[in-house]
């Protein structure tokens, strides 16, 4: 790693493991909430968040200050804050890492972060894979609150928050914030679309911030050291900030790094994350989590920011970097991506119950060699219709197909003509097969593997 | 005030009116599953895709989702629409079974229709259709989950608009499942509307399932005779025998729904004990032969001890067509009035409850859903008046306060205030309620032995003075005591179908019941002309002395007892073969079609035999003629002079109804402007004056415990168990326990019940349901009036 890119929310990540509260303070932990709470009103801590431009880190980019004025500024009551770790998105382990690198940094920007909207209660969704993690924040919420920075009169001020964590009972959908505040409400966690906000009707129908743990992460950098010096952590010229980086695939070391806002796709694949293992010939990358399509090698100097992604037709989502090589097949790559999607859903809306298991059908059996030139039509024809679904689920779950069959159209018609995978790859189940722990309803014919609750 | 233009159409609509709904109102149907008018927008189907061309959406969207704007253009036959909604369709079919033949929902499906009109007819899709297993979901709804299409509007139904949990979506992506955690009957006891709502054959009507294909039924708008509501529905009829019942869309009452005992309560009409043959002396006899029977039993008591001598008595399940003829005809006759009521002073609170309708203050249904405080007095929504429950729930869920007061326990499905008080205090509750927001001196003034109500009915004051549009549901019993603020809008619940009818008709002078009792009992009664009613059941203590008469003519559909104990018995035609007028409670008048001929059901006839018939011979079974017409008969018989049309005439001569035509009634019915309190009326002295013991309240069970229903095979045996329902303070005291079987005196033999302890009845007050067994109790029982037996 090289040592001139500011580490902001992995400075403790030397350590190896997490930091401990003390450790955390010693280098300047706490002395934004100190500052914070009691000597600004919530409305400059707004101010600050709005200057810096932090946007939101869960993959649509909102700036965290605009979602946090839809607040309505005459509701009396109760307020909420949810902390979406649900992270479920293929690819990305960024949260992961930065709970178990610093849980102190966390719980003190989900702490000015209620200061900022008024919320007097947090709810910490994360999904249940996650249960170390969720132990950890359990132990540590638990010394904050012991040393006073959670709890009742918070440094001895009016300012009362405390914050519990929800395990969520693990489905991708949850990480949708109506989805979210639904499934800790204890209802079908199907989207909500039309009607108002979260931040005006969320958690019992009272206000609620949902925020990326990541996002809420920037807060202490940012009230410490000010909007301006955020902005200049970044390379590009409309970001601001550091990103946490997850970088999987065919690289020579994965994982997780923070970079700038703005730098390079080659840069962190071929410079950070070590480049292609030897042997291997890079061929594309999925740059922001499964649920946006490849990048083609031709982009590979795209600035990885929002709007600079979004200009060139690429999404920065979660900034999930999964590199593939010349040796990976890309149907195969984008089924096993379809499966993931299919068994995910909701559930609500016709093209994504039903859109994306027919375009997974379809896949399995180019894969398998069985597919045919009208299965290339009928995936194409599949494309608006899974864009016109009830929620971004299915859009997003179009774009990694849309990206095949934009890009990699040769390796599709290969399958078909060759009646079999070029790379190799065996036949997927595409029959499915019976597990014996089918729900009952599920009939007297063996559970199709697509609906193996296993 | 949106303008817009769907199809070339220009159409305006209010603010926040759907594309979709506009379209509507415009005459452009846009393809749907899981809208629905009365469940609103879910954007799960994704169906009704249409094309935005101006304004300020556009392109390719969802016209349930989108809210009508101002210079929206829209275009349905969009070619990307049309693209779009073919690919819905076909990922639909991609797990939908393709045996429509032997679906019962086959011909009369919406996915079936769209399939077809939308242009999708080869599979393509190479993948295997998924498959469930069904549960049983009880005798009313058929589950068959292959065919689901996941349009959500059953669960949306189910546990949004009906407040029910028991049903519902499990699972989640393409294995959501729509049933229980384990199978039994569904909880919801409007849970037969899932039939009519689902758009496939996933739910289907289990009574009328492959009973007749909906085409080859006759169909006709009818109105329900379960409840007063007067709910609209559509009976659907085949080989003379009515196969089913669907609800039909009224908006001022009904909408789209109707309770599950309206709709499977119709199975009295072809039950094989239905009374079909005339009777003279006990036995069968030609109908000339009956009447001239009838008309010579009649017209000797008459002679021999005077015209008084002949008493009449009238149903409230009769269509106001009967009512009038038998009016017409007791007074051509000169006999006493007919009486329809248990005792004049409910015939005078009926029509006073009517009355009271005025312009400004009458109330339907749908006005009531719309309501933001209600207060429902002495009326259990879900046993006296069912679709009152989802209307009440309608307005909780905008937000509106619900308080009802009624001894009985009540189970609702939405959030309301209850306040179990014996019905003599009712009167009081409605002080309270117009009282204004301090209203605390006099709660504490009329309440002084039930200071735990008093945060209840101080929320009921301020609620209702608060209220905008505050509206009250109230027992006829309590029109006397109605506020008299136009602010307040009012709803009647009344006993049955019939009882608004006849409080309209029914002359002043008419006497009750009880009188009629008193009279038999003094001697001064010798015959009784009785019209669709069970005397057991509507004046027990005249049923108790029936052997006293000369003369019983019983005319009548159903096997009541009193039909056994006629010397001359006439069958009557049911609602299905007549048609008629009824008046709702909410005081309009409606009409119902017939949808048959009278006649037994080829189903019945021939015994078994193949072939069935003998051409030769008349259709059997049909001796049953309307009740309005034996009444004629009977009265040429007599030689009397009665009019042509008994019912136009006694609206035309009526101070309210004067203007109504029964033969032209608008299709959502037609409400006479009522004067407000009848002037003439005099008031009615206090319904039940404070008395030693136990108030007895009576329960209707939601299945079988109308008259109709009870004799209706598939409702029959759903009344319940016999249980005497009792608040534990009431228990101690008498020293009962839960589970402890009493005896209850009722006249001669004393009715057994167990006891149920339940803190939402009244104190001093005993619980029983509306069963024959119970129909003879006193309305009160005194201190031995509930004993403790010991259990054999």
């Amino acid at each position: 790693m090289q040592v001139d890119i500011p580490q902001v929310l992995f400075k403790n990540r030397h350590l190896g493991r997490p930091a401990t509260i003390d450790e955390y303070m010693a280098g300047g932990g706490y002395e934004a909430l100190r500052a914070t709470i009691g000597q600004r009103t919530p409305a400059e801590v707004l101010q600050l968040v709005l200057d810096a431009d932090l946007r939101g880190r869960g993959g649509a980019g909102f700036p965290a200050g605009r979602k946090w004025q839809g607040i309505p500024a005459d509701h009396v009551g109760t307020r909420y804050v949810v902390i979406n770790t649900d992270e479920m998105e293929p690819g990305t382990f960024k949260d992961r890492v930065l709970v178990n690198v610093d849980p102190h940094l966390v719980i003190e920007g989900i702490i000015l972060c209620a200061y900022a909207v008024g919320a007097c209660e947090g709810v910490f969704f994360i999904r249940p894979s996650y249960e170390g993690d969720a132990k950890l924040i359990e132990q540590e919420t638990q010394v904050a609150r012991e040393r006073g920075y959670l709890g009742k009169n918070i440094l001895g001020t009016e300012f009362c928050f405390d914050v519990h964590v929800h395990r969520s009972a693990g489905r991708y959908i949850c990480g949708e914030a109506s989805a979210q505040i639904k499934a800790i409400s204890g209802l079908r966690p199907n989207p909500r679309k039309g009607g108002p906000r979260t931040s005006v009707r969320g958690l019992w129908d009272c206000p609620t911030i949902v925020n990326n743990l990541e996002t809420l992460a920037n807060l202490p950098g940012i009230v410490r050291n000010g909007p301006a010096w955020f902005k200049s952590l970044a390379r590009s010229e409309s970001g601001s900030g550091t990103k946490l980086y997850s970088v999987s695939g065919m690289v020579a070391r994965p994982g997780c790094y923070e970079l700038p806002i703005g730098v390079t796709i080659r840069d962190i694949i071929f410079t950070h994350a070590g480049g292609m293992p030897p042997g291997k010939t890079f061929k594309t990358v999925i740059p922001g989590g499964a649920s946006t399509p490849y990048l083609p090698e031709t982009l590979l100097d795209l600035e990885m920011d929002f709007d600079p992604m979004k200009k060139a037709g690429q999404r920065f989502g979660t900034a999930s970097l999964m590199v593939f090589d010349k040796d990976t097949c890309l149907v195969g790559a984008t089924l096993s991506l379809m499966e993931f999607f299919a068994r995910e859903s909701c559930g609500w809306c016709t093209p994504c119950r039903e859109g994306i298991p027919y375009v997974r059908e379809l896949l399995r059996r180019i894969e398998g060699g069985e597919g045919t030139e009208e299965h290339i039509g009928m995936l194409q024809e599949m494309l608006p219709v899974l864009d016109l679904a009830y929620c971004a689920f299915a859009p997003g779950a179009a774009e990694p197909l849309r990206g095949l069959l934009t890009h990699f159209m040769d390796e599709v018609r290969a399958h078909i003509t060759e009646k079999r995978c070029p790379f190799g790859n065996p036949p997927p189940h595409v029959r499915g097969k019976a597990c014996g722990t089918r729900p009952p309803q599920f009939g007297p014919t063996p559970c199709p593997e697509d609906q193996c609750p296993i | 005030m949106p303008d817009l233009i769907i199809d070339g159409r220009p159409v305006t609509v209010d603010k926040g009116v759907s594309v979709i709904e506009a379209a509507e109102r415009a005459g452009v149907m846009i393809p749907r599953f899981c809208w629905h008018k009365s469940l609103g927008a879910a954007g799960a189907c994704r169906l009704c895709a249409v094309m935005f061309v101006e304004g300020p959406v556009k392109g390719l969207e969802m016209s349930c989702m989108t809210p009508a704007a101002d210079g929206m253009v829209v275009e349905t036959g969009h070619p990307k629409a049309v693209a779009f909604r073919r690919q819905i369709i076909e990922l639909l079919m991609a797990n939908h079974p393709h045996d429509c033949p032997v679906c019962d929902e086959g011909g009369h499906c919406l996915l079936q229709d769209e399939t077809i009109s939308g242009g999708h007819s080869l599979r393509r899709f190479p993948g295997r259709k998924r498959t469930y297993q069904d549960q049983n979901l009880g005798p009313f709804i058929q589950h068959e989950m292959n065919r689901c299409i996941h349009c959500y509007r059953c669960a949306r139904f189910y546990q949004d608009y009906c407040g029910y949990r028991d049903f519902g979506p499990m699972q989640n992506a393409n294995r959501v499942y729509f049933g229980r955690f384990e199978d039994g009957p569904l909880d919801n006891p409007f849970a037969g509307n899932l039939a009519d709502l689902c758009p496939t054959g996933t739910l289907t009507d289990k009574p009328g399932r492959f009973v007749a294909r909906r085409w080859d039924c006759q169909r006709a708008p009818s109105v329900c005779l379960h409840c007063s509501l007067g709910c609209n529905v559509t009976a659907l009829s085949r080989y003379r025998r009515v196969a089913r019942i669907e609800a039909r869309d009224n908006a001022a009452i009904n909408g789209a729904f109707i309770c599950d005992r309206g709709r499977y309560g119709f199975g009295y009409q072809s039950a094989q004990e239905r009374p079909r043959a005339p009777l003279a002396a006990g036995r069968p006899a030609t109908p000339e032969e009956a009447l001239r029977a009838a008309a010579g039993l009649l017209a000797a008591a008459a002679k021999r001890h005077g015209p008084d001598a002949v008493a009449v008595v009238g149903g409230q399940r009769s269509t106001m067509e009967t009512q009038a003829a038998l009016i017409a005809l007791a007074r051509a006759a000169g006999w006493r009035a007919p009486a329809f009521f248990a005792a004049a002073r409910e015939q005078a609170q009926a029509r006073q409850a009517l009355y009271a309708l005025t312009p400004p203050r009458a109330r339907s249904l749908a006005d009531l859903a719309k309501a933001d405080a209600v207060l429902v007095v002495g009326v259990s929504p879900l046993a006296d008046a069912p679709m009152l429950t989802l209307t009440l729930r309608q307005a909780a869920r905008a937000g509106a306060a619900i308080f009802l007061a009624d001894p009985r326990p009540l189970a609702l499905p939405l959030d309301h205030v209850h306040l179990p008080l014996a019905p003599r205090q009712l009167a009081a509750v409605l002080a309270v309620a117009a009282a204004g927001e301090d209203a605390s001196g006099l709660i504490q003034q009329k309440f002084p032995l039930a200071p735990e109500l008093w945060p209840r009915l101080e929320a009921l004051a301020q609620a209702m003075a608060k209220a905008k549009r505050p509206a009250l549901a109230y027992a006829p019993a309590l029109a006397a005591s109605l506020p008299g603020d136009d602010r307040v809008g009012l709803f009647p619940v009344l006993a049955q179908a019939g009882t608004a009818g006849a409080a309209l008709l029914a002359p002043t002078d008419a006497p009750g019941l009880d009188e009629l009792a008193a009279e038999l009992a003094a001697g001064r009664i010798k015959a009784v002309i009785a019209v669709e009613t069970d005397l057991f059941a509507a004046a027990p203590a005249l049923a108790a002395r029936l052997d006293a008469l000369e003369a019983l003519v019983v005319l009548d559909h159903l096997p009541t007892p009193t039909v056994a104990a006629a010397q001359v018995f006439l069958p009557t035609a049911t609602l299905f073969e007549t048609g008629g007028t009824l008046a709702a409670s909410d005081g309009r008048l409606q009409r119902a079609e017939p949808v048959q001929a009278p006649g037994l059901s080829v189903l019945a006839d021939g015994a078994g035999d193949h072939p069935p018939r003998d051409y030769a011979r008349p259709l059997p079974g049909t001796d049953p003629a309307p009740a309005a017409f034996w009444c004629d008969r009977l009265g040429r018989a007599l030689s009397l002079e009665l009019p042509r049309h008994p019912l136009a005439e006694a609206l035309a001569a009526h101070p309210v109804l004067a203007d109504l035509d029964p033969v032209t009634l608008p299709a959502e019915g037609q409400r006479p402007t009522y004067p407000g309190r009848e002037p003439a009326t005099p008031e009615s002295p206090p319904a039940q004056p404070a008395a030693e013991g136990l108030a007895v309240v009576m329960e209707t069970p939601f299945f079988g415990g109308d008259e109709l229903s009870r004799y209706a095979p598939l409702t029959a045996d759903k009344t319940g168990p016999a249980v005497a329902l009792l608040h534990p303070d009431d228990a101690a005291g008498l020293n009962l326990a839960d589970g402890a079987t009493v005896a209850l005196d009722c006249g001669d033999a004393p009715a057994t019940a167990a006891v149920r302890l339940h803190p939402g009845v009244a104190r001093g007050v005993v619980v029983v349901p509306r069963l024959p067994r119970f129909d003879a109790l006193p309305p009160n029982l005194g201190p031995c009036g509930l004993r403790r037996r010991e259990t054999p």
